[in-house]
């Protein structure tokens, strides 16, 4: 790389992050500055008034939000782990005539968009009393997370020589045995790449909690602050700021401390033509 | 298998349920009746969905450029992994993880009117003088909420590329470089053919993520003016939950299940995802 390539490279970096720096800026200054043109780059004074406004309206509604998304994301991952480390053995290791099944259901789901089936899935949340309820949208979101899940772990496990399945076989282990004592322990970094994956895409999902829940109790973050900014007549951007402040740390927090991994996940597909 | 279940339940059973609905008229409180193809018919001759269709395929057309361009100039510079690199790279991949009504509210409020800092920035440099609305009018919304999605999304179609780049054999370079090829030479007979599938592949995921949008344009334009930037699936999801036309709006559903299906169908038959 050349001086005048990073030199380049440096001015563009720091346009991509002067999104995030204007929206942190913008959600700690008074509500008479956020308004005031020209606007201060550098504000005058730093004040908490609008994470104080928004943690405080109506009673807190901002923080329940807040715990609806990590319950929602975390009985998720936790789902999405448990069928697809199931499904992913089951497929890679033990021969059966259902694999085919299976892996055309897997490539149907990321073909079709869930996007194009909210209305059949309203109706049967309706039949089955899941409308407006965290598992409904648990169910949901792991039916269409997992199948990438499925296939990636599958290929890991392909990648796992058979030598070690077979021997622990001859010792008496059982399937389940073998998946729990082996096979995870082997898999932990394709296990890092589910849980980052099914976290941001849950974290993020916006239509399917929009369409599926309509209570504070259920909602997720993303609704929420959209509740905080079209429910009023104008638009609130000192609150907004902080709101999309502080939900944007968290998935951004995940994807630091596990972006090894995510880019591994994300990439082994385009390696292997 | 709890894996079958839940895709039985919650995909096959949806999937087979919207090709029925899409044959039905629903009526409130009172169940569904076949009307056979009356709602296709009906299609045809609606406006407003050509309309949400022919927006859907404008904004794709604008975005996916706005995309790839600086992905595969960025992928081009940060291919070797250094320390440097390194941390360029996670810059430029932040705005994956953050969310798509996060980066909205992010982008509104810097293209606001009379706060934004866009104008600011802009009137400073000389660029222009008073204060543009950069959202109000057809094409110029289109192409702003394009730019947000840009600095968005562009982040994943680098780090693919990246990864094709880092996966072609030094070897070629080398022994082009023997033959006394060129620089230019050698990205035009070596880079763009080994290239080539990993960009196919990423076009298509980027593509089809296109035909998808809802949130960003919910939340920027709310589908204005003139429901000039409304897409195919704020459409049906005005159709079901606001006017609950739940047999029209099942076969709008169709309608893009059928052409994102057809560009995910190009996507398996280019390479990817094969059972093995």
């Amino acid at each position: 790389m050349t001086k005048l390539t990073f030199a380049l490279l440096i001015i563009i970096a720091v346009i991509f992050l002067l999104p995030f720096y204007w929206n942190i800026v913008s959600s700690l200054k008074p509500s008479a500055e956020i308004l005031r043109y020209p606007p201060t780059i550098f504000p005058s004074q730093l004040t908490t008034i609008q994470y104080d406004r928004l943690l405080g309206s109506s009673n807190g509604v901002f923080l329940l939000y807040i715990r609806n998304t990590l319950i929602l994301a975390g009985s998720t991952i936790l789902l999405v782990l448990f069928a697809s480390l199931l499904a992913a053995y089951a497929m890679s290791k033990l021969p059966f005539r259902g694999i085919k099944i299976i892996f055309l259901l897997i490539l149907s789901i990321i073909m079709v968009p869930f996007q194009s089936l909210l209305i059949p899935l309203f109706d049967l949340f309706n039949k089955l009393n899941l409308i407006d309820t965290i598992p409904g949208l648990v169910l949901v979101y792991a039916t269409f997370f997992m199948p990438f899940c499925i296939y990636m772990l599958k290929s890991y496990f392909g990648s796992l020589s058979d030598s070690l399945r077979e021997s622990a076989l001859i010792d008496g282990a059982s399937e389940l045995k073998i998946l729990t004592k082996i096979y995870i322990p082997l898999s932990l970094p394709a296990i890092a790449t589910v849980i980052v994956y099914v976290f941001l895409e849950t974290w993020n999902d916006f239509i399917l909690s929009l369409v599926f829940t309509s209570s504070n109790t259920v909602k997720n973050v993303q609704v929420g602050i959209t509740d905080f900014a079209m429910q009023r007549f104008t638009m609130d951007w000192g609150v907004i700021n902080a709101g999309t402040a502080l939900s944007s740390i968290f998935p951004i927090i995940v994807f630091l401390l596990l972006q090894k991994y995510y880019v591994q996940g994300l990439t082994s597909g385009a390696n292997k033509e | 298998m709890p894996a079958i279940i839940l895709m039985a339940v919650f995909f096959v059973y949806p999937l087979i349920r919207v090709f029925v609905m899409s044959f039905q008229y629903w009526r409130v409180l009172k169940g569904a009746e076949f009307i056979g193809l009356d709602n296709y018919a009906k299609l045809l001759r609606d406006s407003e969905f050509w309309k949400s269709l022919w927006n859907t395929i404008i904004y794709t057309a604008i975005v996916t450029p706005m995309i790839f361009v600086p992905a595969i100039a960025l992928a081009n510079c940060l291919k070797t992994t250094t320390r440097r690199t390194r941390i360029l790279r996670t810059i430029f991949f932040i705005p994956v993880a953050i969310s798509f009504v996060s980066a909205s509210y992010l982008w509104k409020w810097i293209y606001n009117d009379t706060a934004g800092l866009l104008n600011y920035l802009l009137n400073l440099a000389g660029f222009i003088r008073g204060q543009q609305s950069w959202l109000s009018e057809t094409w110029m919304a289109r192409t702003m909420v394009s730019v947000m999605i840009a600095w968005k999304t562009q982040g994943m179609t680098m780090i693919i590329l990246i990864a094709g780049l880092q996966s072609i054999p030094q070897a070629l370079y080398e022994a082009a470089e023997m033959d006394g090829a060129s620089k230019r030479q050698r990205f035009r007979f070596i880079t763009l053919p080994m290239l080539r599938p990993v960009v196919v592949l990423s076009l298509i995921i980027s593509i089809a993520g296109s035909f998808k949008a809802f949130d960003h344009f919910f939340i920027m334009t709310r589908g204005g003016p003139m429901k000039t930037t409304q897409t195919i699936v704020m459409y049906i999801n005005k159709l079901a939950f606001e006017y609950f036309d739940i047999g029209f709006g099942s076969a709008v559903s169709v309608v893009l299940l059928v052409i994102l299906f057809i560009v995910s169908a190009l996507q398996m038959k280019l390479g990817g995802y094969k059972n093995d």
